[in-house]
């Protein structure tokens, strides 16, 4: 099962997707994508860490060239989240540019059974943005599109609430 | 006539353009896009009206951000979602694209 979960800025994503997750079988792995700068990161990261324990997730950290991580097989995987991944790969010094990303997804759909991935949707503020930004945009949009219909589901969270775009409503969420 | 709103690079014209089952051609004749740039050209029925003559009227949506600082951008996605409601009450359909998926608002699938 290949579930993309989108939304808003704390509309409720991560909640959903984890519990998407524990619902399914084990191993639960939680792939991070957010590259640790400075020791207040590496503390946030280390208490979400000790928190998706007690969940029964086992953390893989992987910053760039997801086709390159090593993951055990037919587990549930939960990555979050793609907005994240897609900065290192375009502007991280080891990035190998958005390209780098499907063939990534693809791994991961090979390696499990259970693929969640969390995206975000920052496309309803307008176009006029400074730098490189609506290249971001553009590329981001791109991936939403192609793992929307590479999806067996694809859910909008708004205020927490499931909204469903594809596939089946969920019973227990 | 058919309103097609959801965010930018949704997949909106390709979206709705199968839907239709049309070329490129056959959907440039009948579609009128990014509308929502004309907003601050007429008042928002008149406007409204105006576009109701295309079969499809497609506009981004534009108001989910922080309030502009500039009066002019700000007048500028005010008209646009006003405009939106115009032509969104005027359309027999009213479907929402998200991530090249149509979500239908108002109506019947065309």
């Amino acid at each position: 099962m290949f579930t993309l979960v989108i939304g808003g800025s704390a509309s409720g994503k991560s909640r959903y997707a984890e519990a998407l997750v524990q619902a399914q079988p084990g191993p639960r792995i939680y792939l991070a994508t957010m590259q640790p700068f400075d020791a207040e990161c590496e503390a946030r990261i280390a208490r979400h860490r000790e928190q998706r324990a007690d969940k029964g997730f086992e953390t893989i950290e992987c910053y760039v060239n997801l086709n390159e991580a090593e993951i055990p097989r037919g587990g549930s995987l939960l990555l979050e989240d793609l907005s994240n991944l897609l900065a290192n790969e375009l502007y991280g010094p080891e990035g190998g540019g958005a390209e780098a990303i499907l063939p990534g997804i693809e791994h991961l759909l090979e390696r499990c059974a259970n693929l969640t991935v969390v995206t975000n949707e920052v496309f309803s503020g307008g176009s006029d943005y400074e730098g490189d930004t609506l290249h971001f945009l553009r590329e981001l949009a791109a991936l939403n599109r192609e793992l929307a219909a590479r999806a067996d589901r694809v859910v909008e969270l708004v205020c927490g609430l499931e909204h469903v775009l594809k596939g089946e409503r969920h019973e227990n969420l | 006539m058919i309103f097609v709103t959801g965010p930018l690079f949704a997949g909106k014209r390709e979206t709705i353009r199968g839907l239709l089952g049309l070329t490129e051609e056959e959907f440039a004749a009948c579609a009128a896009w990014d509308v929502q740039e004309r907003a601050l050209e007429a008042e928002p029925e008149i406007l409204a009206e105006e576009l109701s003559a295309n079969r499809v009227v497609i506009a981004t949506e534009v108001g989910g951000g922080v309030v502009p600082i500039d009066p002019v951008e700000r007048r500028r996605r005010e008209a646009a979602g006003r405009l939106a409601c115009a032509l969104a009450r005027r359309a027999d359909t009213v479907i929402r694209v998200c991530c090249g998926l149509p979500e239908l608002l108002k109506g019947e699938w065309p």
